[in-house]
């Protein structure tokens, strides 16, 4: 792959780079990327929005910086004209701090996003905004209708973080002529009662990301007794399709990376930060296994190319 | 006992390093398979409650009992398995298999617990039971909720298991154990003692035949086997025993022919001394006898009247004659040393009348060798018997005027230890005594230079008399002598508080000349010519003189009237006759206590010891005059105030 191969050999310049633009104060960053952590996915989309802001110009490499949260207290170097903060702890800690220039978040899910609005009391907008990770409900939904046309009980547990969705799962449902069998899970409550409900009235299981249902130790479970009884599932991320899931739509960090190099340029060209947006470009994934055990015949490539159309037509 | 110490040690050598090697190891195995058993167990107790858990870990997220239930059950079919209860996150029991012991639940964790109940033996496992993880590596996982959701657990297993099999196997292990070690402790019993006996036994062979040897019994021998391992000791012993032995048989051999040798010599010794003695004996009985008659013929020719001339002659044979009564007298002398027949009667001694009689009766011996004798006289009374001091001195001063050629001899007095004592010394200015001889001359007969045995030199009696004389009287003698330039004897007296002196010499003073005239004297001698004599010397004396030759003839004459006063009798009479028993015979008839007198020219110890027994007083042949007289005087005129 051209961009983990990229990713391999850049990196140490990057950080060479880094280095001197910290020494010497000559040169001004336009966009300095703080990731979260330093995982494969952060450093792609670091260097997607890096390459996205690179493009019209000879000479901008230097004028974006890489950093991670925990070298951002040591950073001496002057202010620069946005900053991208990459995943959860990035855009909490650049939404705590006054910085002085706006906040891009982005690889952050929404509820995240909005649990930072809710702790340092600000609100979305030109010098706080967001590009969620999260796909538009609509999008599952449509995807749901190409790969299984004839379900049309959507099943869905609500834990704290995905219960604001509520209303908008309903009202986009039923503007594709589908029902949502919601099930609210309290914090201390074993998920298998709502499950069980859900499993049963269901044609479909639309998992949403929420920590408090859907994670590493709960998966295993819930995909079994989902599976057990023949209720697919809609994930949003490769990983649950990995575990057992049906399929996923979801956007990968470079895509979420080009489309925030995008936002940022528009800021590094006068444009202030609008709302904060769903990502444009996605990817479908597919568990072949599971399909075929449900006797379903599902191609990733087509179901994502039927997707994209029906959004580019409509 | 130490046979026996040896067999032992080499059994202990041999028996404890197998012991404590078996014990060890076994020890070691048992200890280490116990850990193994224990561990097996626990593992498999471990991995059942794993796989329980994991097993349930559907049916307690889907609150599923019958499966719960159905696991449970099967689990029970494991060995060991007493129970085992399925529990959800809420604590409450969702499936029960087996009949659990339990009273009470333990405190159920998010760990994996495991309690031994030591009184029933039963081991009880807490598992809980954790979703599996699935890892996601997901953008979504915000991280904040994700370390909260793996702690709670979504339930536990709780097993009973016995330990029972643990145990039971365990016992038979140690059962081999120590089965296998006794068998290992009885090979090795039976190897050592098979192995100790080959080496005991020709060590116990080889002390034993030490031991004999040690108790003489040289001849043992010991077997010599080709496989022994003391092969070279038994040979080497074998060697020493026979060389031992030769050597013994060698030294027995010797020690025989020197012991015969020295019976032999000893024998000669003998029978030279016995024929020494007898000779003695013989010779002075004979002697006595005819120089006893010569004594009383001289005494009696003295006092008939005679021309000068004549008397001269007398007074010549009279010293010749006194000679030989001198020499006589140390025979018998040592004949009574002899037999142990003097007694010694200490009393105060006053030393002048001692050496005034000293003085006299050699003044005139060293007259004739033109020596000069000094006595040097003293007032000094010493603790002594008068007798025996006087023949000392007269032997030593004797033997001092022998030996001088020129010069003189001193007799004198030192006091010593203080004044308590008294050294009297004899000095002469002789020839002296090399050293080497100054221990001999005081031997019988020893006289040094003169091996031609010169008569007029003495018998070499004097000193041996002297020095057994001074030890009987306990008064130590001494010798110093310088070869050439003469000799000095010393003897050590006490001194005795000075007595009378006045009332001693009276009664020492001689007699009036008639006191035995008239006495009336039966002599009872066979020796024809002695009893002339004596008949002659008593009848110049003026005593009436009855001669008798036995006991018939002397009871004849006393029934014939004659009353004797006093007898003198031969001891040896003809016919076999003791004067004793004739002198017991007369008495008897006479019926009164006769004083009498024995005679004899024997120096017999024995015969001196019976008269001394019977209380009998015994004259020596050949009688001095002045002898016979004073002892006629004591026993016919018992005087209560003179000394007995």
């Amino acid at each position: 792959m051209p961009m983990s191969a990229l990713l391999r050999h850049g990196l140490p310049l990057l950080l060479l780079l880094t280095g001197l633009a910290g020494a010497a104060r000559a040169s001004e960053p336009a966009v300095l990327v703080v990731s979260s952590e330093r995982s494969p996915a952060y450093q792609e989309a670091a260097e997607a929005v890096a390459s996205e802001l690179a493009r019209p110009m000879a000479d901008t490499r230097r004028q974006v910086l890489q950093l991670t949260v925990a070298d951002l207290s040591t950073y001496q170097g002057s202010a620069p004209r946005l900053y991208v903060a990459l995943g959860t702890e990035a855009c909490a800690q650049l939404g705590r701090t006054p910085v002085p220039a706006p906040v891009l978040c982005a690889l952050l899910p929404r509820g995240s996003f909005e649990r930072v609005l809710r702790e340092t009391g600000r609100r979305a907008g030109a010098s706080l905004s967001a590009l969620y990770l999260n796909q538009p409900l609509g999008r599952q939904l449509d995807l749901m209708r190409l790969a299984l046309p004839q379900a049309r009980r959507v099943g869905v547990l609500w834990g704290a973080d995905s219960r604001a969705n509520e209303a908008m799962l309903e009202s986009a449902a039923q503007t594709r002529g589908l029902k949502v069998v919601g099930v609210p899970v309290r914090p201390d409550e074993p998920v298998f009662n709502g499950l069980k409900k859900i499993l049963d009235e269901s044609d479909l299981l639309l998992a949403l990301a929420d920590p408090q249902i859907y994670n590493s130790s709960s998966i295993q479970n819930i995909l079994l007794a989902s599976f057990r009884a023949q209720v697919p599932m809609l994930a949003f991320s490769p990983a649950y399709v990995r575990a057992g899931a049906l399929m996923a739509v979801y956007s990968t960090p470079v895509q979420i990376g080009q489309q925030a190099g995008l936002l940022a340029r528009g800021v590094l060209q006068g444009q202030p930060l609008g709302v904060p947006q769903y990502p444009l470009q996605f990817e479908v994934s597919v568990n072949e296994h599971v399909a075929r055990s449900l006797g379903l015949r599902l191609d990733a490539g087509s179901l994502a190319e039927r997707l994209r159309r029906l959004e580019r037509g409509t | 006992m130490k046979f026996f110490d040896i067999r032992d040690r080499m059994l202990l050598a041999a028996l404890l390093p197998v012991t404590l090697v078996a014990v060890l190891l076994s020890s070691v195995f048992l200890a280490g398979r116990y850990a193994d058993l224990d561990e097996a167990h626990q593992q498999r107790a471990r991995s059942l409650a794993r796989q329980l858990a994991s097993a349930s870990e559907y049916g307690l997220f889907s609150a599923n009992t019958s499966s719960l239930q159905a696991i449970a059950t099967g689990a029970l079919r494991e060995p060991d398995v007493r129970s085992v209860m399925i529990l959800n996150a809420q604590g409450q029991a969702l499936a029960l298999a087996g009949s659990s012991g339990l009273a009470t639940l333990p405190a159920l964790g998010s760990r994996e617990e495991r309690q031994v109940d030591a009184t029933t033996g039963l081991e009880l496992l807490v598992q809980p039971v954790s979703a599996s993880q699935v890892r996601l590596d997901d953008l979504f996982e915000g991280g904040t909720l994700a370390g909260q959701m793996d702690a709670v657990p979504l339930g536990h297993v709780v097993m009973e298991i016995s330990r029972a099999g643990v145990v039971s196997r365990s016992h038979d292990m140690l059962a081999i154990g120590l089965a296998v070690t006794l068998g290992g402790l009885l090979f090795g019993v039976v190897l050592a003692v098979r192995i100790g006996r080959g080496v005991i036994q020709p060590i116990l062979r080889v002390s034993d035949m030490i031991h004999r040897i040690g108790r003489g019994e040289l001849s043992v021998r010991g077997r010599v086997q080709a496989d022994d391992p003391l092969r070279d000791l038994q040979l080497g012993l074998n060697q020493m025993a026979e060389h031992l032995q030769q050597g013994r048989d060698e030294l027995e051999q010797r020690v025989a022919l020197a012991t015969s040798e020295l019976r032999a010599k000893k024998e000669e010794a003998e029978t030279a001394t016995r024929a020494k003695s007898r000779f003695l004996a013989a010779a002075s009985h004979d002697l006595r006898q005819p120089i006893h008659a010569l004594g009383m013929f001289v005494a009696r020719l003295a006092q008939l009247p005679h021309d000068r001339e004549t008397r001269h002659l007398i007074g010549n044979l009279e010293a010749s004659v006194r000679a030989m009564q001198d020499l006589l007298d140390a025979l018998l002398d040592i004949s009574r040393l002899d037999a142990d027949a003097v007694r010694v009667q200490l009393q105060p001694v006053p030393l002048a009348p001692l050496f005034d009689q000293l003085r006299g009766a050699l003044q005139p011996v060293a007259g004739d060798k033109g020596l000069r004798l000094r006595v040097r006289g003293s007032e000094i009374w010493v603790q002594s018997d008068p007798t025996l001091l006087h023949r000392i001195l007269l032997n030593l001063v004797s033997n001092a005027l022998r030996y001088t050629g020129n010069g003189g001899v001193l007799v004198g007095c030192r006091r010593s230890r203080g004044g308590s004592h008294l050294w009297i010394e004899v000095w002469d200015t002789g020839v002296g005594i090399a050293p080497e001889y100054q221990q001999d001359i005081f031997r019988e007969f020893y006289q040094i230079g003169n091996p031609e045995r010169d008569r007029s030199k003495g018998l070499g009696l004097g000193l041996n008399i002297v020095d057994r004389t001074a030890r009987l009287l306990g008064h130590p003698l001494q010798l110093c002598s310088v070869p050439g330039h003469g000799t000095r004897f010393r003897i050590e007296l006490p001194l005795a508080p000075p007595g009378d002196l006045q009332s001693l010499l009276a009664a020492a003073d001689s007699p009036p000349v008639d006191d035995v005239r008239g006495l009336r004297i039966l002599v009872i001698e066979d020796d024809r010519q002695s009893a002339q004599a004596l008949r002659g010397l008593l009848d110049s004396w003026g005593c009436v003189v009855a001669v008798v030759e036995g006991l018939q003839g002397a009871l004849t004459i006393v029934d014939g009237g004659f009353v004797p006063d006093l007898v003198l009798s031969d001891f040896r009479l003809r016919a076999g006759e003791s004067g004793m028993d004739t002198l017991h015979q007369l008495r008897t008839s006479l019926g009164r206590p006769l004083p009498a007198c024995l005679m004899s020219g024997d120096t017999d110890p024995e015969l001196i010891q019976s008269c001394r027994d019977a209380g009998l007083p015994l004259l020596h042949k050949p009688v001095r005059p002045a002898k016979l007289r004073t002892l006629i005087r004591r026993l016919a005129r018992p005087q209560p105030a003179s000394v007995g």
